[in-house]
């Protein structure tokens, strides 16, 4: 399959035609612009494609306009599944379940902080454990770990690491009731007993940034945020947990595929029934990683908030959280009717119009790459309609880890930084070209396309000026 | 206004680009174009050496090698239904031992009976002043992995990083 092959829709919509032939059940649909279609690799218009062939896929397999190819699922995948009909697959969500992103904002403005960034971004980066392996500063019983797993973002502030009003702003308000720690492996325990409290490493970050553009002034002003403002964004996961429970789930389905008789593009999309007691087993396992990403995120909220409140004396309020990396029961308007659907985001973010405790459209952050703005956007009635509710999550990368480092060298993006006043603070240099922006595509590119669009709608643009990575 | 650009923690050196085992090792395993994650191709002229020079391509994308010491053996059994599945269980075990023990492997023997495997992995647990931590991988994928012969056996294999 060429670039070439693609049907234009509209000036944003490319279309891949159901070719029955490769087994396709539904058209693949990409969001670009005519700019953002350069980058597009023919590896992940395959993997649209392949997507296309699952079984009960509902009206199309979508790719956001951050789509790059990944494994199985093209990053910045969205498919529906009927409940009956359809299926659920691991690698639709992907090993890091509920990688998202968090913000939170002070009452701060930019000049207040500038001057004393060096000393914010030290001690931030001493309060949260990050890099390669990092351990959570807490140990946790196996036991309390499944509270962790069934309670999500509650048990942390049960725990003293945050208030009600933390969840309030958050999707699914920090917790799946769908967990089910029971149907976690005793390996992924392992592996997550450690790690609860801790960023990790690769595309994690915490950063100092600051609004510096206001495009819709009421939205902005209902999710409590204003020009010069000085916020806080965390990007994080569900560490080794998420990583395990995946794995087992994914080896699992190698053989159900089997069973079930579902014929498979790549074994990286093997799947079960969505109406299976395996599928049930997943989506349990899921659930309680998802809610271990989100307690992951309270508690390193918690450890900025001490920072904050010790340096600057002044209260920080979460914004808002977003998973990017996860399956979820949700009911969507197919052929004029509502029906319940298994989502699958993959590097793609919710974009729902109604959020309860905002009375509009869900706040969505989406951050740049490393040094470069990050958005906050709206959710909205046309993602309902187009994309079961749903947008882009990031930039997406366009340089391969090993070509970005072939090509730049830390010395060069580290000064590159320094010439846009962001402070990088990181324990592994070598890896700096990994993230560097030139390895991503430029991300008002991809914010202007989801604008255009109105799969979301843009409300601001923040700038960083510190960045702490693992 | 002066911006300065802190680093600490590993004491890590700069490195050059790309993984340097992989010209080294042509032959044996290297490194391919991938955008988002780590993809390498591993040979062997049988099974075993399919299996050694796979979970050394994974051992060396997250630790330097160079100066891991052969101190301690981990003894492995496995057994699967496919090669495939087997290779999958193996690299990740690998992987395991790695971020649940800290144990990082610089010799591999493998021996494959069918579908069974018995290993002996030759190393050390994980010391942070004295080893070089590189990537964090998160998994070994499924991603086309396909075990193939022409003239050796070799296969590709995706890491989610």
């Amino acid at each position: 399959m060429k670039i070439m092959d693609l049907k234009k829709v509209n000036d944003f919509t490319w279309e891949i035609q159901k070719d029955p032939l490769v087994g396709m059940r539904v058209p693949g649909r990409i969001f670009l612009s005519e700019t953002l279609l350069n980058y597009l690799e023919p590896g992940a218009i395959q993997q649209v494609k392949n997507v296309a062939t699952l079984p009960g896929i509902q009206k199309y397999s979508f790719a956001m306009p951050d789509v790059h190819t990944g494994y199985g699922f093209p990053i910045g995948g969205v498919a529906a599944f009927d409940v009956i009909e359809g299926i659920i697959s691991p690698g639709g969500v992907g090993f890091d379940i509920n990688c998202g992103t968090r913000l939170l904002a002070t009452r701060l403005k930019l000049e207040e902080v500038y001057p004393k960034i060096q000393e914010l971004v030290n001690k931030l980066y001493t309060s949260i454990p990050a890099g390669l392996g990092s351990k959570g500063k807490l140990k946790v019983s196996e036991k309390e770990l499944d509270q962790v797993f069934i309670n999500g973002a509650k048990w942390a502030l049960r725990s003293g690491y945050g208030n009600e009003s933390d969840l309030k702003h958050c999707e699914n308000n920090g917790h799946m009731e769908s967990a089910e720690p029971s149907k976690v492996s005793p390996l992924a325990k392992k592996r997550g007993m450690p790690q609860l409290g801790s960023l990790g490493s690769g595309n994690h970050f915490v950063e100092v940034q600051y609004v510096d553009r206001i495009y819709n002034q009421s939205v902005a002003h209902t999710f409590g945020l204003r020009e010069n403002q000085v916020c806080i964004m965390i990007h994080s996961g569900s560490r080794g947990a998420g990583h395990q429970i995946c794995t087992d789930y994914l080896r699992a389905f190698q053989s159900a595929a089997f069973k079930y008789s579902i014929q498979l593009p790549d074994k990286q999309l093997a799947c079960v029934p969505a109406d299976s007691t395996e599928a049930n087993d997943y989506f349990s396992a899921m659930s309680a990683a998802a809610n271990y990403a989100w307690t992951n995120r309270q508690m390193m909220s918690f450890w900025v908030r001490e920072v904050l409140e010790r340096e600057f004396n002044v209260e920080v309020n979460v914004v808002y959280d977003v998973a990017h990396n996860i399956a979820k029961l949700e009911k969507h308007k197919v052929d004029g009717e509502m029906k319940e659907v298994y989502v699958h985001r993959k590097g793609a973010t919710r974009s729902f119009d109604k959020d309860p405790s905002y009375g509009i459209g869900q706040p969505v952050l989406i951050p740049g790459s490393m040094g470069t703005a990050s958005y906050v956007l709206c959710g909205t009635k046309d993602a309902m309609e187009m994309t079961f509710g749903s947008t882009c999550h990031g930039a997406g990368r366009i340089l391969s880890r090993k070509a970005a480092k072939h090509q730049l060298t830390s010395k060069a993006v580290i000064e590159d930084l320094k010439q846009k006043h962001v402070l990088l603070k990181t324990g592994n240099i070598s890896d700096i070209p990994e993230e560097a922006p030139e390895a991503y595509k430029p991300i008002d590119e991809v914010i202007d396309v989801v604008n255009k669009l109105k799969i979301s709608e843009v409300v601001l643009k923040l700038k960083p000026i510190g960045v702490i990575k693992g | 206004m002066k911006i300065s650009v802190m680093s600490e923690g590993l004491g890590l050196a700069y490195v050059d680009g790309g993984p340097p085992l992989a010209k080294k090792n042509r032959g044996r395993y290297e490194f391919l174009e991938h955008t988002a994650d780590v993809l390498f191709r591993a040979y062997g002229n049988n099974l075993n050496e399919l299996f050694e020079n796979s979970a050394e391509a994974l051992e060396s994308v997250m630790i330097d090698l160079s100066n891991i010491a052969l101190k301690d053996i981990k003894h492995i059994k496995l057994s699967s239904d496919t090669y495939e599945n087997l290779l999958f269980d193996w690299l990740s075990t690998i992987l395991i031992l790695f971020d649940v023990e800290y144990f990082a492997i610089r010799q591999f023997n493998v021996n494959i009976k069918e579908t069974s495997l018995t290993a002996d992995c030759s190393g050390e647990k994980i010391d942070t002043r004295k080893h070089k931590l590189k990537v964090e991988v998160k998994a070994v994928t499924y991603h086309e992995l396909e075990i193939a012969q022409d003239d050796v056996y070799h296969v590709n294999v995706t890491l989610d990083v």
